[in-house]
């Protein structure tokens, strides 16, 4: 009985060493339970769980990029260009007569997007060796622009509405919340088995640390580092169904602010910027952290500045304070060793 | 020669979180005369000589510079005394040209702000003419060998005026030449009464140059002799308080008829030029040759690491098509290469995701999920056979080990794929005397099981113990060819000359 117990806690011990944020979460959950009005309730929490799912999705695509050693800023015009694209097929295009099969059509065709600027991305920084800090850069900003030209060309209004009914299941309506949380669920579990237990994850997490070693260990770098950009993609074109159903009209505006806020989640989780450390359980847990923080603040009526400047002492403090965990880590590690 | 103490120390400590690196250690190094400094790996050697260089604090413990008492708060207030410290790992900026590498500490200044670089063009040019170096003060540092590199180095040491100049393992980059061109810097400046701290592993340099040798094992002094009063043995036996008799194990094995690894006609970047060699089964092949003689850049490309321009690679009579490294592993050919901290290990991970990095493909079930169960088990098996030391191989990482076990752990990630070519780019290089004898065994028992063998090295002695013949290399050519019992120091020079 001892033994089992002293086990659990060593477990735990070692869960809260390897997701420093979790016992912060836990904390702040409890505060915000107890603290803030209307948090327990029924709606609130639903919605809390809502406003994580899109961003979940986001987060986890951002991740394999970061564990790789990269970055990705195109994943926020992905979200605003499906979401346009994805409106405008349901809602305006010939095929809109047909509900259900402008909804599959549409999803289909986010997806794709996101997959065809992955793709993109994947091809400027294996074949042309851009640094994805800057060939992703040049994305975001190239197809943020054809999302508005796109909007600009097919409707003079600043948004399109007029969505079917039954494509508001996915942004988890009525008594289909569980919808995008099952989805958001299956694509991290999926994320998580992809990091922890096949080839591909290793050989991300190989090629994150040393590329070079990777390499001369017969690690296909360029088609492991492709594979990222194209894999991030399709989960921002994912989470853009999950937003455009959520906000149920497509705007160009649904990918602004968003960014560092997804970042914020991936580094706060104690994944590392230099690649190579972390995973998507602390992605998971940073995402919680966050948006427990964004919807307590606008529930106590915060302004949207102040929840910026929180944001960005938040990212800060992660970083110093990974550095300290492992620092100490170090250390321990060094003792053991001993 | 004046009997005068240039620098003592008596009683120095210090510990690394809790386990004591050095115990009082006490140390006379008299006034202009090379002083040897030896001992294994984690001896303590490079401790000492930070805390002499004023870059770790001691813990107890007194240092006196020319009778005066020295306490350094930094590297700095070190080369206020006159110590001066040539690195293991070179220290130099490779963005930057060697005048401003010369110069980086303090730079002559114009107008009390920008930096004055004709000044400092000029003296590095006389300080380039006084050793002779092979540079331009323009030319920026990483088009440089590291042979030239480690000579600038020295030079910019020698500038600063030093009294006490300490040399972390200065040969291990250099070549023969370049070898013989700093131990007569070394007697001139022993001539002008500077005095030398020379920190080495291969003992026949330090025969060759050190008035007396200090023995350094496991953080404390062994003795601390005169050159003529004592034998190479002797000091190897005080190095690892044990008597090494054999220093290349005597494995009996065959030679088979069939030729295993066959290379034709490769070119690289004019570093290699219309390389063939081909090696049977079973064998050892060594591949000897100076700095720049395009032995790495031959393995390199061979393996793939470093594209060929032209050339083509067999592996039991069958052709490697587009060959990179992902393909020769699939051939079962596998290459350690020379640094392991950046092509070699995956420095921060643990140790048993390096060992199996290379196996992965092997031990997968559906939809490429790695079997664990295999994966325990290989890492296991290699870490027993290998003998690394580690404690736990899940959780330890790579740069918590030595580098002698850190090699190990390169090997042991090729050994588990069994390949039947096996090339070893400086396998011993960083390694101690009894880990060296180890990493002999495992050649030789991969050679036994019938794997062919090619083996780069710079130290001709390691090659002759090994090796069942002797390739030498001389700008991109392989120029001469020797069988064992044919070996001979001086002819294998000769040719690499």
């Amino acid at each position: 009985m001892k033994n089992k117990i002293q086990k659990y806690r060593n477990s735990l011990a070692n869960e809260f060493t390897d997701n420093p944020i979790l016992p912060i979460f836990i904390l702040a959950f409890a505060a915000a339970c107890i603290f803030v009005p209307n948090f327990v309730s029924l709606y609130n929490l639903k919605n809390f769980l809502l406003q994580s799912s899109d961003v979940l999705i986001i987060a986890c695509g951002i991740t394999f990029v970061v564990l790789n050693g990269g970055i990705d800023f195109s994943v926020t015009s992905t979200l605003t260009l499906g979401s346009v694209v994805g409106a405008y097929i349901m809602a305006m295009s010939p095929i809109a007569v047909y509900p259900y099969l402008s909804i599959i059509v549409a999803n289909i065709v986010m997806i794709l997007l996101g997959v065809m600027i992955g793709c993109i991305n994947g091809f400027a920084v294996t074949k042309l060796k851009m640094p994805s800090f800057i060939a992703t850069l040049a994305t975001q900003l190239a197809f943020s622009g054809v999302a508005i030209l796109f909007a600009s060309l097919v409707t003079d209004k600043p948004s399109i509405a007029g969505l079917p009914e039954p494509f508001f299941a996915l942004g988890g309506s009525g008594k289909f919340f569980f919808l995008p949380i099952t989805i958001s669920v299956l694509v991290w579990l999926f994320s998580f088995w992809l990091l922890r237990y096949t080839n591909f994850g290793r050989r991300l997490y190989a090629v994150g640390i040393n590329p070079k070693t990777a390499y001369i260990s017969g690690v296909p770098v360029k088609k492991v580092i492709f594979t990222i950009m194209v894999l991030s993609g399709m989960y921002a074109g994912i989470a853009s169904i999950l937003a455009t159903a959520r906000n149920q009209v497509g705007v160009t505006s649904l990918g602004d602010k968003m960014f560092i806020s997804i970042i914020a989640c991936v580094i706060v989780g104690g994944t590392k910027i230099s690649g190579g450390f972390g995973g998507v359980k602390n992605t998971l847990f940073g995402v919680l952290f966050i948006t427990l923080l964004n919807n307590t603040m606008n529930l106590l009526g915060v302004e949207w500045y102040v929840i910026m400047i929180e944001q960005g002492m938040l990212i800060l403090l992660a970083a110093m304070s990974g550095y300290w965990l492992s620092n100490r880590q170090n250390k321990r590690m060094l003792r053991a060793a001993k | 020669m004046s009997k005068e103490l240039a620098l003592e120390l008596s009683g120095i400590a210090k510990s690394f979180t809790g386990v004591k690196v050095l115990h009082e250690v006490d140390m006379q190094v008299k006034q202009g005369e090379i002083h040897g400094l030896v001992g294994e790996n984690g001896a303590g050697k490079s401790t000492m000589m930070n805390i002499i260089g004023g870059v770790i604090d001691k813990e107890a413990g007194t240092m006196k510079v020319n009778g005066q008492p020295y306490e350094p708060k930094s590297p700095l207030s070190a080369a206020d005394a006159g110590i001066a410290f040539v690195h293991q790992e070179l220290n130099l900026f490779t963005n930057l040209t060697v005048a401003e590498n010369m110069f980086i500490e303090l730079f002559p200044k114009k107008m009390k702000a920008a930096i004055d670089y004709k000044q400092i063009t000029k003296s590095a040019q006389d300080c380039i003419d006084e050793y002779e170096l092979p540079v331009n003060p323009k030319d920026k540092v990483e088009a440089l060998p590291a042979g030239v590199r480690q000579m600038v180095e020295i030079s910019k040491g020698l500038m600063k005026n030093a009294k006490i100049m300490i040399f972390d393992e200065p040969t291990t980059s250099l070549s023969y030449r370049e070898k013989e061109k700093l131990f007569k810097t070394l007697a001139d400046l022993k001539k002008k009464g500077i005095t030398i701290i020379y920190i080495s592993h291969i003992l026949e340099d330090v025969f060759e140059l050190c008035d007396r040798i200090t023995v350094l094992r496991d953080g404390n002094i062994i003795g601390t002799n005169k050159t003529e009063e004592i034998t190479n043995n002797e000091i190897i036996k005080m190095m690892v308080g044990r008597e090494i008799n054999q220093v290349y194990p005597e494995i009996e094995k065959d030679i088979r008829d069939n030729v295993v690894f066959d290379v034709k006609h490769i070119h690289y970047k004019n570093k290699v030029k219309d390389v063939s060699l081909s090696i049977k089964e079973g064998e050892i092949v060594g591949l000897y040759g100076l700095m720049g003689a395009g032995r790495t850049e031959l393995v390199k490309a061979v393996f793939g690491a470093e594209p060929m321009d032209k050339g083509d690679v067999y592996v039991n009579g069958k052709k490697i098509e587009h060959v990179c490294p992902e393909e020769s592993i699939k051939n079962h050919v596998a290459l350690v290469t020379e640094d392991r901290h950046h092509e070699g290990l995956l420095m921060n991970k643990p140790v048993k995701d390096n060992l199996v990095l290379v196996k992965l493909v092997d031990i997968l079930k559906k939809f490429g999920v790695i079997d664990r169960s295999k994966e325990t088990k290989f890492t296991n098996e290699i870490i027993k056979s290998l003998r690394i030391k580690v404690t736990d191989p899940t959780f330890q990482r790579a740069n918590g080990l030595s580098g002698g076990n850190q090699q190990k752990v390169v090997f042991g990630k090729w050994v588990i794929k069994q390949p039947r070519v096996f090339i070893l780019d400086e396998p011993t290089r960083g390694v101690d005397v009894g880990a060296k004898f180890e990493i002999y065994t495992i050649i030789a028992n991969m050679a036994k099981n019938g794997s062919s063998v090619l083996m780069v090295s710079s130290e001709m002695e390691e090659l002759m113990g090994t090796c069942d013949r002797i390739l030498v290399m001389r700008d991109g050519c392989i120029v001469g060819e020797l069988q064992d019992g044919d070996f001979d120091q001086e002819t294998i020079a000769k040719l690499a000359l």
